[in-house]
C-alpha cells in the first residue's frame, strides 16, 4: 500500500484479540509473520523471523513481561516495537526501546491509520506529519522522525479531522 | 534552699558546709557529708553528659546551672536544678564554691509526661499515616486494575464484533453488527480518556467528540463529507460520560451514513457539523448536516434513536430535531447542573 510492506510479529495473550488484530494488519498491506503469547515465545520468534515491527501487549501469558520483550527486541534483536495496552501510564519513561504506544481499548480505524503512519516512519525513516489520534509515539522516536514534540493544539487540529485519517496525504 | 560549700584547696574538692536543708533534701547526717567530694550524689541513671557538664565548669572554674539525676542515702531519686559558683579570694585564686540544690522532681516529672505523651501521639499519627498511605495506594492499584480490566473487556468485545462481521454476510446483519461495534467502540473512547485527567470524576465532552469524530469519519471513508467541530470545552460528571457519548455517536452517525447517500450527492460535497456551547443553565450539542433530510432508515436509525431518546430521558436532557434545509439539525440539551427548570 504504502511502498515496503512490514513484517509484524503479534505478541498478545488474548487469542480473539490477536486473530483480529491480524486480519487489520493484512488489510493495511502489511504481513503478520507469527503470533507470540508469552514473553519466550516472542523472544525466540523475535530472533528467529527478524519482524520490522512487534506488536506488544504488555501483559502476557507469563505476567506483565511485555515491557522486557520490547527492549530486548530493541536492543537484541534490531527490531522495533509497538506496545498496544490499556495501561499507557504504566510504561517506562524510555518506552524500553519501542518507538510508541496504541492505548486500548483501540478502535479499527486508529489501528489502521497508526500501521499505515508507521510503515512510512519505517520505511522512510521521518515521519510523515504528527502521528494519527490513537498512536503516540516516544520521546526518542518522535525526535528520530523528525515530530515536533509540541502538543498539537486542538483548535489547529479541528477543522481538518475529515482529512486526519490519510497519513499517506503526499506530503513527505 | 539545700545548700553546700566545698574546698577548692584541698584535694578532690571536698564538702566542709552542709546546711539542713541539704539534709533534709539528700537524707545524711551532717557527718556522713562532710570530707566528701559531691559525687557521692550521683547513681546509675545519672547522665554521664551532666557529670560531664560539671566537672568541665568546675576545672574552669565557672558558674554553672545543671539538672542532674541524683540519688538520696536510701536510693530514692530525685531531680537536681544545680546552682553553682566560685568564689575568689582577693588575688582571684578559687578558694571555695558555693552550690545549692533545688529539688525539682514534679516539674520534671510533668516535663517527661508530656514529652511521652508527645511521643506516643507522634508515633499514632505516624501509624496512621503509614496506615492511610498503604490504603491509598492499595485503592489506587485496584482502580488501575479495574481499569486496566474495563479497557481489555472492552477490547475484547469489539474483536468479537469484529470478527462475526467479517463472517457474516448478510448486509443486514452486517449493519447492526456495525451498528453494535460503533456503540462499543464509543463507550471504549470515553474510558480511554476517562483517566487520562487527573480529576477522575470530571470527563472532557470536547476531547471526546474529537477522538470519536475521527474514528467514525476515518472508518466511513467518506472523503467526500466535510466535518467542521466548533467545541467549547466543557465538563461533565464522570458518570454521565457514557450515556451522552452513545447518544452523540448515534447522532453523528445517524448524519454520516444516512444524509448523504453516496447516489443523491451529485459531485456536492456534505458536511457536518458539531458544535458544543454553554447556553443559559445547558451545554447545548448540535449536531447539523446540509444531506438529504431526516428520513431515520428503518433498519439502523429506528433503533438509534430509541436509544437517543432514553438515554435522554437518563441523562434529564431534551433534544430537538429542526429540518436544517437543507438537511437535518439535532439540538440536545443538557441541563448543566443536572436539572432543567
Amino acid at each position: 500500500m504504502n511502498g515496503r510492506s512490514l513484517d509484524i510479529l503479534i505478541v498478545e495473550d488474548e487469542v480473539l484479540l490477536a486473530t483480529e488484530l491480524e486480519f487489520l494488519v493484512e488489510e493495511v498491506g502489511c504481513h503478520p509473520v507469527g503470533l507470540a503469547m508469552s514473553s519466550d515465545e516472542a523472544v525466540a520468534l523475535a530472533s528467529d523471523l527478524r519482524p520490522d515491527l512487534a506488536l506488544v501487549d504488555v501483559h502476557l501469558r507469563d505476567g506483565p513481561t511485555g515491557v522486557e520483550v520490547a527492549r530486548t527486541i530493541h536492543d537484541d534483536c534490531g527490531g522495533v516495537a509497538l506496545f498496544m495496552t490499556a495501561n499507557v501510564k504504566r510504561l517506562p519513561e524510555d518506552f524500553a526501546g519501542a518507538c510508541g504506544v496504541i492505548g486500548k481499548p483501540y478502535s479499527e480505524h486508529g489501528v489502521k491509520t497508526a500501521l499505515e503512519y508507521l510503515t512510512i516512519c519505517l520505511t522512510e525513516d521521518r515521519a510523515p506529519g504528527p502521528p494519527p489520534v490513537g498512536l503516540e509515539l516516544s520521546p526518542a522516536y518522535a525526535r528520530r522522525w523528525g515530530v515536533d514534540e509540541r502538543p498539537a493544539e486542538p483548535s489547529q487540529a479541528e477543522p481538518q479531522v475529515g482529512r486526519q485519517a490519510a497519513p499517506q496525504a503526499a506530503q513527505a | 534552699m539545700a545548700m553546700l560549700v566545698t574546698d577548692a584547696s584541698q584535694a578532690d574538692n571536698p564538702i566542709i558546709f552542709a546546711n539542713d536543708a541539704f539534709l533534709a533534701l539528700t537524707g545524711y547526717h551532717r557527718d556522713e557529708v562532710i570530707g566528701r567530694n559531691c559525687r557521692f550524689l550521683q547513681g546509675p541513671d545519672t547522665d554521664p553528659a551532666a557529670v560531664e557538664a560539671l566537672r568541665l565548669a568546675i576545672a574552669e572554674g565557672r558558674e554553672a546551672a545543671i539538672d542532674i539525676l541524683n540519688y538520696r542515702k536510701d536510693g530514692t531519686t530525685f531531680w537536681n536544678a544545680l546552682y553553682l559558683s566560685p568564689v575568689r579570694d582577693k588575688g582571684g585564686e578559687i578558694v571555695y564554691f558555693f552550690g545549692s540544690q533545688l529539688n525539682i522532681s514534679d516539674k520534671k516529672r510533668v516535663e517527661f509526661e508530656l514529652d511521652d505523651t508527645r511521643e506516643r501521639l507522634e508515633a499514632a499519627v505516624a501509624a496512621r499515616t503509614a496506615d492511610l498511605t498503604q490504603a491509598l495506594q492499595q485503592k489506587t492499584a485496584l482502580l488501575h486494575e479495574v481499569d486496566h480490566r474495563v479497557k481489555n473487556n472492552l477490547q475484547l468485545i469489539s474483536s468479537l464484533l469484529l470478527l462475526q462481521n467479517r463472517r457474516v454476510t448478510d448486509p443486514g446483519v452486517k449493519n447492526s453488527l456495525r451498528g453494535m461495534l460503533e456503540r462499543v467502540s464509543a463507550i471504549a473512547t470515553v474510558h480511554r480518556r476517562l483517566f487520562q485527567s487527573e480529576d477522575v470524576e470530571r470527563f472532557d465532552v470536547s476531547a471526546f467528540v474529537r477522538d470519536l469524530v475521527s474514528d467514525m469519519v476515518g472508518s466511513a471513508r467518506r472523503d467526500d463529507i466535510k466535518v467542521s467541530l466548533d467545541l467549547e470545552r466543557i465538563d461533565i460528571a464522570a458518570s454521565k460520560a457514557a450515556p451522552l457519548a452513545l447518544v452523540i455517536s448515534e447522532l453523528f452517525s445517524n448524519a454520516l451514513r444516512h444524509a448523504f447517500p453516496p447516489e443523491a450527492m451529485d459531485g456536492r460535497a456534505g458536511e457536518i457539523l458539531v458544535r458544543i456551547t454553554r447556553q443559559d443553565a445547558d451545554f447545548r450539542i448540535e449536531i447539523a448536516d446540509n444531506g438529504v433530510g431526516a428520513e431515520p432508515s428503518a433498519s439502523s436509525g429506528g433503533f438509534g434513536l430509541t436509544i437517543v431518546q432514553l438515554l435522554c430521558q437518563q441523562l434529564k436532557a431534551r433534544s430537538e430535531t429542526t429540518p436544517a434545509d437543507p438537511g437535518t439539525r439535532v439540538v440536545v440539551y443538557l441541563p448543566i447542573n443536572g436539572v432543567h427548570h
